[in-house]
């Protein structure tokens, strides 16, 4: 009986074990098919991102902003509380509409809205380049959408970030080393109102109670975190606000600028010369013509030409 | 067990990731920046000689450059026609201003101002939002007038609207928001309306309305080079008095300084924003 009941329990530890190298098995081909899902969803990913980044390029607002020279212009009271906590910026940002110029083609912008429109409603011109006899054909330049919009910034002088707080402490625990730490006025600190921590960004907004503490601290690219006996140092980094306003597509009619064609066939390479002599031509008025702005043409390589809102300060606050 | 649990909160993610892109991506092929499907307000447009070879890139022109800095009381602000001499007079942290026989001990800083360096903006059509346009030249209505009876107008359900939760006006038209979905493209579907504008009725168009979403945006500190701080200036003197004497003393040449473009003081208690702005502006 006894040797029955080891073989019953043998036979169990061995069913047990088939069991677990089953499992085992099991989980070892789950996670080999999961990694390799993982690897085709990482791929689908960095393709979509590429695809992205291309229509990026064309059809969205990515700008580069160069600098632009500013003076004081007045001083006024502050009329509210926020007024005086953030350093404020506003700008109008409005997109230059592109059109690319083909092999042929030529665009001419004249002084006057009535010249061009008298150019295009006569539509066949016949010009004299160089030696050569053309006809150019004169039309409305086709254009494409832009978008105009105010950007409105707020750096706060009352609040910053704060990066690269080490995983150490929880939640509550943490927020207090953080008050603690950035009430220090030997170090630069000051009054704190509030902490917010996000444990798992290992970053923290910290607000102070009087102006001033945080331009002091900023002014420094890090600042000590007392952690128990360890002083660890946490990148400080100034709290922005950033939104738009008056956000606005709106489709591009030029009524200065006028497209002519015909220019395809010219022997000449000398884009400038051809210039020239276009503007020399639609600049007499027994031509049709008037005061003219600027030519361009395109004799080769396409050029892409870039067309500007007609007036400034389009917004009125 | 974790290594399968870490994997399967990995795919999760990952599966959001290509969810998030997969919406992107078809927002940008429903309404390609180029090629909006519905109209939109005109502008007038001109080609001033801006052109580069090969093929279309976005381009935007930044301008209305507009930054106001709070200054604390017992400041000012010293603006010099040369940035060398505003150089020269940052040289020493502190300066001391002889007055009638007593000193006036102050400080001097370099001044700093956040601008915008770079931006990413993109657009899709919002279904909560409509344009309305086709306003008569002649309005004679204050934007508040305006936009309140264009909310009240179409706050109505009996006129095919519902609650506005946000308005603006834009230089084609006024952009509305409204609380409820279905609301925006019931009104687009509709198309033309006849609002009562003060003294007359006037046909009014709403199509739909493209919002804007900052992608990303960087702001860097741009120095002032002509500007100077002056901090900390005890409370001793009443300001027309101060501001001559910051003058008079910024201008001596034995100190380091020169001719001073503009002074502005605020007088210790109160608080002033100075208002800096680009010059095309």
């Amino acid at each position: 009986m006894a040797a029955d009941e080891d073989n019953k329990e043998q036979v169990l530890k061995e069913c047990e074990q088939t069991e677990e190298v089953m499992k085992d098995k099991q989980n070892q081909k789950l996670i080999s098919e999961i990694t390799k899902e993982n690897i085709q969803l990482k791929e689908e990913i960095q393709k979509l991102e590429a695809e992205l980044q291309e229509t990026a390029r064309t059809s969205q607002i990515n700008e580069d902003i160069p600098e632009t020279k500013i003076k004081f212009t007045s001083m006024e009271n502050p009329e509210s509380d926020s007024e005086f906590s953030n350093i404020s910026y506003s700008c109008q940002v409005s997109s230059k509409v592109p059109y690319e110029l083909q092999k042929g083609q030529a665009l001419i912008t004249f002084e006057k809205e009535e010249v061009a429109q008298n150019v295009i409603r006569m539509e066949r011109h016949h010009v004299q380049v160089q030696n050569e006899n053309v006809m150019l054909m004169a039309n409305p330049v086709p254009l494409h959408s832009g978008v105009k919009f105010q950007v409105h910034v707020a750096v706060s002088k009352m609040k910053i970030n704060v990066t690269d707080i080490p995983d150490e402490l929880p939640e509550s625990q943490m927020r207090d080393k953080l008050e603690l730490s950035f009430s220090k006025s030997r170090n630069g600190g000051g009054e704190v109102e509030y902490v917010e921590y996000d444990k798992q960004t290992r970053s923290a907004l910290i607000a102070f109670v009087e102006s001033g503490v945080a331009d002091r601290i900023l002014k420094m690219k890090d600042y000590p975190l007392y952690i128990n006996q360890n002083c660890h140092r946490v990148t400080v980094s100034p709290y922005t606000e950033t939104h738009l306003k008056k956000f606005q597509v709106f489709s591009g009619v030029t009524k200065r600028t006028v497209l002519l064609t015909g220019l395809k066939d010219l022997q000449t390479t000398d884009e400038e010369a051809v210039e020239d002599f276009v503007s020399i031509h639609f600049q007499r008025e027994k031509n049709g013509g008037g005061e003219v702005e600027v030519v361009k043409c395109s004799l080769g390589q396409p050029h892409t030409a870039y067309f500007e809102e007609e007036t400034d300060g389009i917004y009125e606050n | 067990m974790s290594a399968l649990q870490a994997l399967q909160e990995e795919q999760a993610r990952l599966k959001i990731r290509l969810q998030e892109l997969q919406e992107l991506q078809r927002n940008l092929r429903d309404c390609p920046q180029d090629k909006v499907p519905f109209p939109v307000p005109e502008s007038p447009l001109v080609f001033r000689g801006h052109f580069q070879e090969g093929k279309a890139t976005a381009k935007s022109v930044v301008s209305h450059v507009r930054i106001c800095y709070p200054l604390p009381g017992g400041s000012a602000l010293v603006t010099f026609d040369d940035p060398n001499v505003a150089k020269q007079v940052l040289q020493q942290k502190e300066h001391q201003i002889n007055v009638e026989g007593f000193r006036l001990r102050v400080q001097v800083q370099p001044l700093e101002l956040p601008v915008l360096t770079s931006i990413q903006v993109s657009s899709r059509k919002n279904d909560q939002r409509v344009l309305v346009s086709g306003f008569p030249a002649e309005l004679k209505l204050s934007e508040e007038e305006l936009l309140d009876k264009l909310e009240i107008f179409f706050g109505k359900t009996k006129n095919g609207g519902g609650d506005v939760e946000m308005r603006e006006l834009l230089q084609g038209g006024v952009m509305l928001g409204f609380t409820e979905d279905g609301v925006a493209q019931h009104l687009c579907q509709m198309g033309q309306f006849t609002v009562p504008l003060g003294k007359q009725q006037s046909c009014l168009t709403v199509s739909p309305y493209m919002s804007g979403k900052i992608q990303k945006a960087e702001v860097r500190p741009q120095p002032v080079p002509q500007s100077v701080l002056v901090l900390n200036i005890p409370d001793v003197l009443d300001s027309p008095e101060l501001q001559d004497i910051l003058e008079i003393h910024f201008q001596k040449p034995t100190r380091g300084g020169g001719e001073v473009e503009a002074v502005t003081v605020v007088p210790p208690g109160q608080r002033g924003l100075a208002v800096f702005t680009s010059k095309s502006g």
